[in-house]
């Protein structure tokens, strides 16, 4: 496989995986319960801990699954695992659309209750470093059934593309995973506060719900044109 | 049958949670306090003459009051916990 191709699907699987709502609600939770208790510098402390643990995790994931890939199942995912991969895309397309988002006018989504309260608890109690990493590990990994084929794919492209490039590849996933955290981050240090971006994620929550949906679609049929057929 | 937890009515701590919506809005702190203060005196108000309420009352009544100072700061506390 070419390099160019291996970059474009790595592309494709990190803008599918940056569509992912888990991780980018738990930052605006983080922001909003840490912006009312601490100072604007710390809160921006909590909030990159929080973001590295998220990255972090891909990191791990992408290697881990990288590693077996190469150890186990030779140097690149065979035919059928290609194809497993690209129905658990067109399954989460489906899942997008239909599931994924509760009913009415906010942005919960289809977690058990229990859970997305522990989840806003630990936002509203993080004081340091360590807890606001921690909390983004734990968000990483409830997202996991989402993003667990996308990581598949990224290492196999990872793998798959020449030896002095393969760090770059690594780098330029974990930058388009990373986008809408860094660009929310951005946008509340240049003065603007999390309710316009929460009015602004209810408000384009359909679209918000179609660009998930078309990403992991249009996943699913580049992996079927450049890498089955 | 859902638990049903009790707990005592605190007015202060009504206004420190108005107080930590304001401050993450960014808002002016003397703003801020001034809505908190005066959704607290209302909320005390309302609250005087009932035995019992139920969480989504109190957090319905607040809501109202707050929508009415402080559209931003009603939003924030209506929408906190339906992010995720």
């Amino acid at each position: 496989m070419s390099d160019l191709l291996c970059f474009a699907t790595i592309a494709l699987a990190g803008f599918a995986q940056a569509t992912l709502q888990l991780s980018f609600g738990g930052l605006i939770l983080l922001y909003h319960a840490s912006m009312g208790r601490h100072r604007r510098k710390k809160t921006g402390r909590l909030t990159s801990a929080y973001i590295l643990g998220v990255l972090i995790i891909a990191l791990l994931a992408v290697s881990g699954i990288g590693f077996w890939i190469s150890q186990l199942a030779g140097q690149a995912l065979t035919l059928e695992m290609t194809l497993i991969c690209v129905g658990i895309f067109l399954a989460c397309a489906v899942i997008m659309w239909l599931l994924y988002y509760r009913r009415g006018k906010n942005t919960e989504l289809w977690l058990p209750r229990s859970f997305t309260r522990f989840i806003a608890q630990k936002a509203k109690t993080t004081d340091d470093r360590i807890e606001a990493f921690s909390l983004g590990i734990l968000s990483a990994f409830a997202e996991m059934p989402m993003s667990i084929a996308i990581f598949f794919v990224v290492a196999n492209c990872i793998l798959s593309t020449s030896a002095h490039l393969q760090i770059a590849a690594i780098v330029f996933y974990l930058t388009i995973v990373a986008l809408p955290m860094m660009t929310l981050k951005f946008y509340i240090r240049t003065g603007n506060n999390v309710v316009d971006v929460q009015k602004w994620r209810i408000k384009n929550k359909m679209f918000t719900r179609f660009i998930s949906c078309t990403s992991f679609i249009v996943l699913s049929a580049f992996m079927l044109a450049f890498w089955v057929y | 049958m859902a638990k049903k937890i009790t707990y005592e009515y605190s007015s202060d701590g009504i206004r420190q949670s108005i107080l930590r919506h304001a401050k993450s809005l960014r808002l002016p702190e003397g703003w801020g306090e001034q809505v908190a203060d005066r959704v607290t005196k209302a909320t005390d108000e309302w609250i005087s003459d009932k035995d019992i309420v139920t969480e989504e009352d109190l957090r319905v009544f607040i809501c109202k009051q707050l929508e009415q100072i402080s559209p931003d700061i009603a939003f924030a506390y209506h929408n906190h916990d339906k992010i995720i």
